[in-house]
């Protein structure tokens, strides 16, 4: 590399740490970076001496919710697993959107593999994209299937979470239950099979904007064949709340 | 505590940290919280941006720690490099500078609010001090010197500087860029 190469990139870097290069330079310096090494030392070299002006800045004790945000996004475990201990007890008596929003959070932040078959691209980026994410219990509560599907998307991603025990010769249907403005009950909905264990899915006859927009819980019977639009679902087996997530 | 102690004590926590050792998290972050959490807050001036930008920081060390080894340098400025980043990542971002727009009065005047952040300038003024190099400072011009300061403790680009100082913009990157190569100079004399 000639002298004047290295006089730009030594320029290019410590204008680069000073935090004073912004737009197309920026952004082409951050793909030099990427691949040399050369780049990344004179940037190393540059915050080391820039660092030092920080000495007179004044410390200021920062929140003590810093640090238990950090806390929680370092054990995802730890928070996992408190978070399935306090499922238990609540989710038994518990309605309302709002805590269908915090629990299915929770669970689709654990379980981010389930939306591996999401639409790649752009949502790739965000941790998540905006979905319909549905969490049906059993009798007991506990969590069972895990349904989603991208906002604008016809396809449901199920995740069984616990087998359930489907008699020979029958078949899980999935049902939606909307509501009306007034939060009145609509007539249920018929979506699509739920296989008994393990990864399923299938495709919706519209978006799930279309169809989930208004649907506030989710519900599981055990028919003799799939049902057809129009049909009444019998006992439910598996309920839950049915969450936008964006 | 000598500050060389400092340095040794966090290097050590830092590779504990790239071992997966919380607790060691936790004693970079008793050690190291407050003066980074200065450094976010007079770069972006409200404390809930300044505290996510801390927040955020203290996860990429947990995840990046064993980085830290390969770079040669006190722990302290990697820290610090990695807290400056995410800030500046926060001020170049356009909804940083939608939220932070100046309040404007019913006629579209913008109304001018108070920054009470120290002023900048005297903050390098006490650093260079500090760092013993003040007499090399000083044979910079004071308006580069100034450039330099609001770049650096207030992670304001080439254009706001240049408003900020009522000068030309070609100016202002002359100042900025003759700031930083002094800035060199005088510490590499230093030795």
């Amino acid at each position: 590399m000639n002298y004047e190469r290295r006089e730009l990139m030594d320029r290019l870097a410590s204008e680069y740490a000073l935090g004073t290069l912004r737009g197309p330079a920026l952004r082409r310096f951050r793909r030099l970076l990427a691949s040399s090494d050369l780049a990344r030392d004179a940037v190393r070299t540059w915050e080391r001496r820039l660092a030092t002006l920080a000495v007179s800045v004044p410390a200021e004790p920062p929140s003590p919710r810093v640090w238990r945000g950090i806390e929680a996004r370092i054990a995802p475990q730890v928070r996992r697993k408190s978070l399935w201990q306090w499922l238990k007890p609540v989710l038994g008596v518990a309605c309302g959107v709002i805590l269908g929003v915090a629990v299915t959070l929770g669970l689709v932040r654990g379980m981010p593999e389930v939306f591996t078959t999401l639409d790649a691209g752009a949502e790739r980026e965000q941790a998540l994209p905006q979905s319909y994410v549905g969490l049906l219990l059993d009798a007991e509560s506990r969590p069972t299937v895990l349904a989603s599907s991208t906002r604008h998307g016809k396809r449901v991603t199920l995740k069984i979470l616990r087998p359930i025990d489907v008699p020979a010769g029958k078949v899980l249907q999935l049902w939606a239950l909307p509501q009306d403005a007034n939060g009145q009950p609509l007539a249920p909905i018929p979506l699509g099979v739920v296989p008994a264990q393990g990864r399923g899915g299938f495709d919706m006859p519209d978006t799930a904007e279309r169809l989930l927009s208004n649907v506030p819980r989710l519900g599981i019977t055990v028919q003799d064949a799939p049902a057809s639009p129009g049909d009444t679902p019998g006992d439910f087996l598996l309920q839950g709340h049915c969450a936008k997530l964006w | 505590m000598s500050a060389s102690t400092d340095s040794t004590v966090l290097a050590d926590q830092l590779a504990r940290v790239a071992l997966g050792d919380r607790a060691a998290l936790r004693r970079v972050y008793e050690m190291s919280s407050a003066h980074l959490f200065g450094v976010a807050l007079r770069i972006l001036n409200r404390r809930d941006l300044a505290e996510d930008v801390l927040q955020d920081a203290f996860v990429s060390v947990w995840h990046r720690a064993g980085d830290y080894r390969a770079v040669a340098g006190q722990p302290m400025t990697w820290l610090i490099s990695i807290v400056r980043n995410k800030a500046l990542d926060v001020v170049r971002s356009a909804s940083h500078r939608y939220e932070t727009a100046l309040p404007e009065d019913d006629e579209g005047r913008v109304l001018d609010i108070e920054d009470d952040r120290p002023d900048p300038l005297g903050l390098l003024g006490e650093a260079v001090e500090a760092l013993a190099i003040r007499s090399c400072m000083d044979r910079l011009e004071a308006s580069h010197r100034q450039s330099l300061a609001l770049a650096y403790y207030h992670g304001l680009s080439h254009s706001e500087v240049a408003e900020r100082m009522a000068a030309p913009l070609g100016s202002v990157k002359a100042w900025v860029r003759r700031g930083l190569e002094r800035l060199k100079r005088c510490l590499e004399a230093q030795g």
